[in-house]
């Protein structure tokens, strides 16, 4: 089994995590991170990051670039139908 | 005593297809079907600034190149390729940002490469949703967006924030699937420290 610095097995994590290491690195990160919780600490931060920013930036439609934007289509589309 | 079935809701390509016929109510259920969705990814790879001129141009697009759509991938992904591809260019016409490093929120080693800082100061970035207030994040979240390197992230927005899979994202920005998934790596290791720095502990 090799062995993993946690700092090598920082720089593999996403490819850990999207399931495209060898067998044998998977195998050895995984026993890693099961013994280490300062590493099990940082995958599952590292886990959570895209959840809170996913959230925090969801932005929401304002009702009047709703309207403004129906206008602006009705206008274009209809002289693009024209030409 | 009558039962009348449910409606289904037609699907995007019966709607794509009949607004490339000249039907406009259809167009409309599609503007109407995607607008917030369009909105919110081009305010997270523009600016809220930027966003509604993204936001039109998105749907321009679309309805000028509705006929030639072929059906080759599902609508709503042909429909974020040009809603992605139009925030970029908007972008690209802006003045270019000098590039900021984030590296300071890169996590820490010593030098036997064991994590520097402690269990609980590694699994504090987890818990800044819960710690911080609400509106404070959303500010914060947009400024450090708006301060990582664009490739980094084009790539986290799409592949993380989007929720698109590594190879949808790689097929939209041109690159190989190992590229995303390196870019949105770096993305995270960054956007993660920033987290932990803003509840005041050290990546």
């Amino acid at each position: 089994m090799k062995e993993i610095a946690c700092v090598s097995g920082v720089e593999l994590l996403m490819d850990y995590l999207d399931g495209v290491l060898p067998a044998d690195l998977h195998a050895a990160l995984d026993e890693h991170v099961a013994g280490c919780p300062r590493c099990a600490a940082f995958v599952r931060s590292y886990c959570d990051t895209p959840r809170i920013l996913r959230a925090a930036t969801a932005a929401t439609l304002p009702a009047e670039l709703e309207a403004s934007l129906q206008a602006f289509l009705w206008a274009r589309t209809t002289a693009f139908k024209a030409s | 005593m009558s039962v009348v079935a449910p409606t289904a809701e037609p699907s995007d390509e019966a709607l794509a297809a009949r607004a490339a016929a000249g039907d406009n109510s259809a167009f409309e259920a599609i503007v109407g079907r995607y607008q917030a969705r369009i909105y919110r990814l081009a305010c997270r790879l523009t600016s809220d600034t930027d966003a509604p001129d993204v936001l039109q141009e998105t749907f321009l697009q679309i309805y000028r190149h509705l006929p030639s759509f072929r059906g080759e991938s599902r609508f709503g992904t042909w429909l974020y390729r040009i809603a992605t591809n139009a925030a970029l260019m908007h972008r690209r016409a802006r003045t270019r940002r000098p590039a900021e490093s984030l590296d300071v929120y890169l996590p820490r080693f010593d030098a036997q490469g064991k994590h520097a800082a402690t269990p609980a100061e590694l699994q504090v970035a987890s818990h800044a949703d819960e710690l911080l207030d609400r509106q404070f994040l959303a500010e914060k979240a947009r400024d450090v967006m708006a301060r990582l390197p664009d490739l980094y992230r084009d790539a986290f927005v799409l592949r993380d924030l989007e929720e698109m899979s590594t190879a949808e994202v790689a097929h939209a920005l041109g690159v190989e699937a190992a590229t995303v998934r390196q870019r949105v790596h770096r993305a995270r290791l960054m956007l993660r420290g920033y987290l932990s720095d803003l509840v005041g502990v050290k990546p």
